[in-house]
């Protein structure tokens, strides 16, 4: 497998609101959630995950409940919050602006006038 | 965002469980093997891949700690707890270097409270920014003649300033000059009269300023009971006989009553309503330091403090009131001024009358917020020099506590490798050292403030002489502590960086072995020799510093004043005008004269206008009959009104004519003595006696009787002037009484007794004031001096305390470097002298160099005192010589006891500790 390639910490933190949009999650199916997604390409480990996961609910965007996983093990079970909703729409956008931006510099998007 | 804000600061408060995170990750890890489990693999070897991959836990758990908000703090706090144990661990090192810190901002914070009392403090009252006292160059020849009343100072470029303006002067420009508002006046009671309070019976002196009716509102002062004092009361004179009184005049002598109001008291045998009370703090504005003890209207000077000459208030002549104004929006400072000394010289010339070709003294604008403050002012130019010098003692106690730490650092070698290795980053260890060089300062420096606190009374103390109240006091405030908190951070961060950046730079093999000897080691010890070299120039600095200061004022207690000065009781009298008007005054004191003359004991007395080495004179128009007039300064001379015994009782002797005598009464012709440097700049040439001369007054006619041997007049500093002496009981008036001097055999304080015996036996209601000898009185004119010789003798003390523990401390550790090679040397035969001499080489070409560097630096600076110096030059030899000597000696005997214990090293021992 492909070694995880590195995230901005930003990066990391709007990909993981971005995967609790669909409902709450526990970490292991949120690494596993965006590993499928992007086809193997992001693995995210637990030494990036946790403290990431950890980090998000301390600024209050994502909230964490013990609840029982489908195999029933306990496990922490995280969730958006309504700030957590807010800031997603945020990241989005300047995520969209950021990664446009850097097409238009490094060619890859025509420009709109051509 | 605020939501943001309210989770991290609940999260700041409640803790997790740790377990909570482990439970977590093991679920993690447990999905893990599930997963590879149904992929096929069998169960060890999917666990094996699961934690290969699963990585470290240690790092995770820090990382998530790391994220909870106040996790920065709690770094802070593990970095302060370290910090304590290390202190705790070394007290003796903790000791010393908390008690240099101490020292050097205890020092610092002294000065500085004495400066910002002195330079800073303002008066209570509104915008004190705006306000502007308007004040003259006195000086030049051409000036208009005036009789001049009040306290004068030097700016710091030698000119003379005094604040004085006639009230018919200051009438007009406040009439036709608005550009610095409405002009209010005020004047020190002191300064020409005193105030006796009856209140209820019980009657002392109290102090105040005279006022004008917009003097409150021009400063912005309301009363907190009662009224001001409004412009209907300074109408008539004598209309308005009201008072406001002090916020602690009131508290002391009311008890806070308000039935204040209303109450009449006393004042010089005249009955004034108190009508106000002024708020606290206010002190008038005459200096922020000597509060007032009530305040009056200016009208009502004739009837208070009367003078002969007529009413002050209608009289162009005499100057003798403050003026103030407050800056106005839309004026800038240049323009007022200049609008004013118009308005200044039209005034003078429509009030007095005045040749076309004199001049009024130019007029300058100076801040008002600490009112006229003459005292504070002439601290204006010693006091950059005080604050350098407790610079440079803080500089000489952080070098001291940088070589410590640095000393200190290279034991702690093994202990930082270690955490180097363990992983920790090298910021983390700099700001762990940084904060226990904090830790150290911020204890130095509360220490340091406690000193500052103890001692905040010794400098103004030594300014002041023991019979006046203290010109400056200081108040301990928040601008001290925040001085000395800046100062504890400043030394702290500044003795700290260097040994902190200097501990991470050694790699870590090097300190995890065992043996001591690297080259990073003797790198070290250059560092360390290089401050105490630094440390040793400094205190030679200081050290001539203090040795100029100490022999000028020895060289100024020698200082023959021309007459003798041991021996002389003085006090003064002030008959009140009310009760004793001219001529009863000028018996009164005559009768006194005989009385005392007569006491047992007494050898001589005498009375004089002015006290020698007083601080005080005065000077008239000193013209010759008979020959060309003189240009310039030289139509004028000082004198002094004496009594008929002042040549014999002072013992200055008579070197041509005669003295006052028994012929000379108050209906004989005037006569006058002149002393020698008169006789020489005006009769050169010519025998003086019986030649006559005018002084202002064209009526009065003087014939000279005799020629005096020079005395020094009001400052022991300068050459005795030319003066001339008249006889008090000639005079038409004197304002303000006389100063006796009584030569005692015996110890003058015995008979102070005696003398308010006699003097009560003329007059019980008459008080002697400002008891002292001669002797203290040209002590108090040495003040300055004196206190200078006091500071520069203790910081030059504590530096060389410093610098010997700092030559100490590095000899010390210079020894336990070398032991090896001490013991190799001794095992091959060296003697112990040989040993110690060779140890303290090392020390002595330290010192050398040390005071070699501070000598140039004192060459270089010291010449900046030369104004302030007497009867040496900067560059003394001797102050030169003997402060390198002095300095030499401490550095070895320092250096001697780490260098015994190197020559009895045993050499088995040495070679041992490999």
């Amino acid at each position: 497998m492909p070694p995880t390639t590195d995230l901005l910490q930003g990066t990391l933190d709007l990909l993981i609101l971005q995967t609790l949009v669909a409902g709450p999650m526990h970490g292991w199916g949120v690494a596993q959630r965006i590993q499928q997604v992007s086809k193997d390409v992001l693995q995210i480990g637990q030494g990036s995950l946790y403290p990431a996961l950890h980090r998000l609910e301390y600024k209050g965007w994502i909230r964490a409940d013990w609840g029982n996983s489908e195999n029933n093990r306990k496990a922490k079970f995280y969730s958006l919050t309504a700030t957590g909703r807010k800031q997603l729409e945020t990241e989005l956008e300047t995520w969209e602006r950021l990664s446009g931006a850097v097409g238009l510099v490094l060619g890859r998007i025509p420009e709109a006038a051509s | 965002m605020m939501i943001e804000l309210w989770t991290r600061l609940r999260y700041l408060f409640t803790r997790r469980k740790p377990e909570e995170l482990d439970d977590e990750l093991r679920f993690h890890l447990e999905q893990a093997v599930e997963a590879r489990l149904a992929a096929g693999m069998s169960a060890e070897e999917a666990r094996r891949q699961a934690m290969i991959e699963f990585g470290g836990v240690e790092r995770t758990r820090e990382q998530c700690y790391e994220q909870r908000p106040g996790w920065w703090m709690g770094t802070v706090l593990q970095d302060v707890r370290y910090g304590l144990r290390m202190m705790a661990r070394s007290p003796g090192f903790t000791a010393i270097a908390v008690a240099s810190l101490a020292l050097g901002i205890g020092a610092n914070t002294a000065i500085f409270t004495l400066a910002k009392s002195a330079l800073m403090d303002a008066l209570s009252v509104a915008h004190p920014n705006e306000l502007r006292l308007l004040a003259l160059v006195q000086g030049d020849p051409s000036e208009v003649p005036h009789d001049s009343w009040g306290n004068f100072y030097n700016d710091p470029q030698g000119r003379t300033i005094i604040a004085s303006f006639s009230y018919r002067a200051y009438e007009q420009m406040r009439s036709r000059d608005h550009s610095l508002g409405d002009l209010f006046a005020f004047v020190d009671i002191d300064q020409f009269g005193h105030l006796s309070a009856t209140i209820d019976g019980h009657a002392e002196v109290v102090t105040g300023e005279l006022v004008s009716g917009n003097y409150f509102d021009g400063l912005g002062v309301r009363t907190v009971l009662g009224r001001p004092i409004e412009p209907a009361d300074d109408g008539v004179p004598g209309a308005g006989a009201v008072a406001v009184i002090s916020e602690s005049f009131w508290e002391r002598r009311f008890n806070r009553s308000p039935a204040v109001i209303g109450k009449t008291m006393d004042l010089n045998s005249t009955p004034i309503t108190i009508v106000g009370v002024a708020p606290r703090g206010f002190t008038g504005a005459t200096s922020v330091q000597t509060p007032q003890d009530m305040f009056l209207p200016l009208s009502m000077q004739p009837v208070i403090l009367p003078r002969e000459k007529g009413s002050l208030l209608s009289n162009p002549n005499i100057w003798w009131i403050q003026v103030m104004g407050r800056r106005q929006a839309g004026v800038p400072e240049g323009q007022a001024r200049a609008s004013l000394a118009v308005t200044l010289d039209q005034a003078v010339r429509a009030t007095m009358t005045v040749d076309k070709d004199r001049t009024v003294p130019p007029l300058l604008l100076l801040p008002g917020n600490r009112g006229w403050s003459y005292p504070a002012r002439e601290l204006e130019r010693p006091m950059p020099l005080l604050l350098a010098l407790a610079g440079l003692v803080l500089l000489l106690a952080c070098a001291n506590v940088a070589n410590l730490l640095l000393a200190r650092s290279s034991s702690r070698q093994r202990e930082i490798s270690t955490r180097l290795a363990l992983g920790a980053g090298k910021k983390r260890i700099v700001r762990q050292m940084l904060t226990e060089s904090l830790m150290l300062s911020s204890l130095g420096g509360a220490a340091g403030l406690l000193l500052g606190y103890l001692g905040r009374n010794l400098l103004p103390h030594l300014l002041s002489s023991n019979w006046e109240a203290t010109a400056v006091s200081t108040r301990f405030d928040w601008r001290v502590f925040l001085f000395t908190l800046t100062i504890a951070l400043l030394t702290g961060l500044g003795f700290g960086i260097g040994p902190a950046w200097q501990a991470t730079r050694s790699t870590v093999n090097n300190g995890l072995k065992d043996s001591g000897i690297t080259v990073t080691h003797r790198r070290k010890g250059l560092a360390g020799k290089a401050l105490v070299i630094f440390q040793v120039s400094l205190c030679m600095l200081l050290l001539v510093g203090a040795g100029l200061f100490v022999r000028t004022l020895v060289n100024l207690n020698a200082v023959d004043p021309g007459f003798t000065k041991t021996g002389l009781l003085l006090f003064g009298i002030d008959p009140p005008a009310l009760r004793y008007p001219s001529p009863k005054n000028i018996e009164a004191l005559r009768l006194l004269e005989e009385r005392i003359g007569a006491l047992p004991g007494v050898e001589s007395s005498t009375v004089s206008k002015e006290t020698l080495l007083g601080q005080s004179i005065s000077n008239s128009d000193f013209i010759p009959e008979g020959q060309p007039r003189n240009s310039g300064s030289e139509q004028q001379a000082l004198y002094n009104r004496v009594g008929q015994s002042f040549f014999q009782t002072m013992r200055i002797p008579i070197l041509n004519g005669r003295s006052f005598d028994f012929r000379d009464t108050t209906t004989s012709p005037h006569v006058a003595i002149i002393n020698r440097t008169l006789a020489q700049r005006d009769f050169a040439g010519r025998n003086p006696v019986g030649l006559t001369f005018r002084t202002e007054d064209p009526e009065d006619r003087y014939q000279i009787i005799g020629v005096c041997a020079d005395a020094k007049y009001g400052w022991i500093r300068d050459e005795p002037p030319a003066t001339f002496y008249l006889l008090y009981t000639q005079q038409k008036d004197l304002h303000r009484g006389m100063t006796f001097e009584v030569r005692t055999k015996g110890d003058p304080r015995s008979f102070i007794g005696a003398m308010r015996g006699t003097v009560d036996s003329v007059d019980k209601d008459l008080p002697m004031i400002d008891i002292r000898t001669q002797e203290e009185q040209i002590d108090s004119d040495l003040a300055p001096e004196r206190s200078f010789a006091a500071v520069t003798s203790g910081f030059g003390i504590l530096a060389l305390v410093l610098a010997s523990i700092g030559v100490y401390g590095v000899m010390a550790s210079a020894v336990a470097r070398r032991v090896n090679e001490i013991g190799v040397r001794m095992a091959l035969g060296a003697q112990t002298n040989q040993v110690l001499w060779m140890v303290l080489r090392e020390a002595s070409w330290m010192a050398v160099i040390g005071i070699g560097a501070g000598l140039g630096a004192a060459l270089l600076l010291t010449r900046f005192l030369g104004s302030m110096l007497f009867g040496l030059k900067p560059s003394d030899p001797l102050t030169l010589a003997s402060a390198g000597l002095m300095l030499f000696t401490i550095a070895m005997l320092a250096g001697w006891i780490p260098a015994r214990r190197a020559a009895s090293i045993q050499p088995v021992q040495a070679l041992r500790h490999e």
